[in-house]
């Protein structure tokens, strides 16, 4: 004689011998232990009674109303293992390299788009060399400079040359982090299935708040607008006729420091010094550059702002037509005022013939090396 | 037995495919591809067929539907997605690719 369990199987109650139970059991616990992790782990075991389900009811008639040990046997038999990810391939499997510790993952050079300014050079060097990505930034611009734009060639190199980190095993190696591959992709799946459940959710939730956003944002830009138009038209004739004759002046004088500095860098690049001004002995020529770049930025910024102010008070609130009709002006200006140093300044011209023969040079060795 | 062995990592992933195939030829729920498989030396199991129908839908390969059946408790009977369908007609192209290749390199030079 044999106790009996009655069991709920995914819905439907079933007589089980108590053998068969445990076996059941057994059946069900080692699945669902291989299926931790899998997103789909609840809806998987419940197909798994049901199917164990229907098998039962083969087994049963109307005189036999228990399932035996023998029964259970071969029902767990025709189901088969229960295999944590089928046909997953080989990468996640985890029968691979079991036993042995997993050796930290190699090191490798990718481009890493997370939180990139461009296409994720200096991220992914800043992983591979375990240095902040700032540090990075900052040599590779300052690189940019000292190499007279040399530098950009190779990013741009770079860019396409240097394989993305498109996967999260790349993203680990990007910095060599020990990775193991079922963890992550064990995270990647419960993430997914996160997302799926509150994804659409979500989405009609963030539909609604993005219409309610910009019909506040529209509301709010169009109560400045009119605030401002009526400083604008507070703005009295005279202080316009002024402002917009200022524009074309602070986009000289803008276009100016600016030839200023690309031709003071150029001539520290070629001869070491500022035209005649040689530099004192002690500052390096990158150095001098970067002062270079802060003077610039010193004198710039004040110009930029009151060339803004001037916008707004000459064309009122919606002056972006005016701006863009300036910036086309600042690059004609910048032409021209090139084209006339290079005409009246003899050092000038000398540095650009200077500059032709360098830019020969380095071609040269370019296509030799 | 030993023939068999050979082959067995090439089975088990070519299950994924056949299973594509099947449900792409024809509406059918689980006990319909394992009886159509058992025949075959592809034979499996529900153990190993529920976590891979599952994977494909997560993949958006596949989805299911519930249907009734006139013996015993609703069933999920399986279909293509569209990303299915196309994914199974690159699996195709390529697995002639294969068959191609593996006649050539049978034939001398």
């Amino acid at each position: 004689m044999n106790k009996v369990v009655t069991v709920n199987l995914n819905g439907n109650a079933y007589s089980l011998e108590e053998p068969a139970y445990d076996a059941l059991r057994a059946y069900l616990d080692g699945a669902e232990a291989r299926l931790q992790g899998n997103p789909d782990r609840a809806e998987i075991m419940s197909d798994l009674e049901q199917a164990i389900a229907d098998k039962c009811r083969r087994y049963l008639g109307p005189a036999k109303g228990v399932v035996g040990s023998a029964d259970m046997e071969r029902i767990l038999a025709e189901m088969g293992p229960v295999e944590a990810d089928a046909g997953e391939g080989e990468a996640a499997s985890p029968q691979q390299g079991a036993g042995a510790p997993r050796p930290e993952a190699p090191r490798r050079l990718y481009q890493v788009q997370q939180g990139a300014m461009i296409s994720g050079v200096c991220n992914g060097l800043a992983a591979y060399l375990n240095v902040d990505v700032t540090i990075v930034r900052v040599i590779f611009v300052a690189l940019a400079f000292l190499t007279g734009g040399i530098w950009a060639l190779v990013y741009l190199v770079m860019m396409f040359v240097v394989p993305d980190a498109n996967t999260p095993e790349k993203r680990a190696a990007a910095s060599g982090q020990p990775f193991n591959a079922q963890e992550l992709v064990d995270r990647a799946k419960q993430h997914y299935a996160e997302l799926r459940e509150q994804g659409s959710r979500w989405h009609d939730d963030w539909r609604r708040r993005r219409r309610t956003r910009r019909a506040q944002r529209a509301a709010a830009a169009e109560r400045e607008f009119w605030r401002n138009a009526g400083a604008y038209e507070d703005a009295g004739y005279a202080t316009r006729l002024l402002a917009g004759f200022m524009v074309p002046v602070f986009t000289l004088l803008s276009a100016a420091i600016f030839v200023a500095l690309v031709l003071a860098a150029l001539s520290l690049l070629v001869t070491g010094g500022i035209f005649d001004w040689t530099l004192p002995v002690d500052i390096p020529e990158w150095a001098a550059i970067i002062i270079l770049v802060i003077a610039y930025q010193a004198l710039h910024q004040p110009l930029r702002a009151a060339s803004r102010a001037s916008y707004e008070t000459t064309a009122g609130p919606r002056h972006g037509w005016l701006a863009a009709a300036d910036g086309v002006l600042w690059l004609g200006f910048t032409a021209l005022l090139f084209w006339l140093a290079y005409l009246l300044i003899p050092e000038v011209r000398s540095l650009f013939d200077d500059l032709r023969f360098e830019w020969r040079h380095l071609t040269l060795a370019w296509t030799g090396w | 037995m030993a023939i068999d062995e050979k082959f067995t990592s090439i089975r088990k992933g070519l299950l994924e495919f056949l299973i594509l195939r099947i449900i792409a030829a024809d509406k059918v729920y689980v006990a319909d591809m394992l009886e159509r498989l058992s025949k075959t030396p592809f034979a499996t199991q529900e153990g190993t067929l529920y976590p891979l129908l599952s994977k494909l839908r997560r993949e958006e390969l596949l989805d299911y539907e519930w249907q009734e059946s006139e013996a015993g408790p609703p069933r999920k009977y399986y279909k293509l997605t569209a990303k299915g369908r196309s994914q199974l007609a690159e699996l195709n192209r390529y697995w002639k690719q294969i068959n191609v290749t593996v006649e050539e390199l049978g034939q001398s030079a």
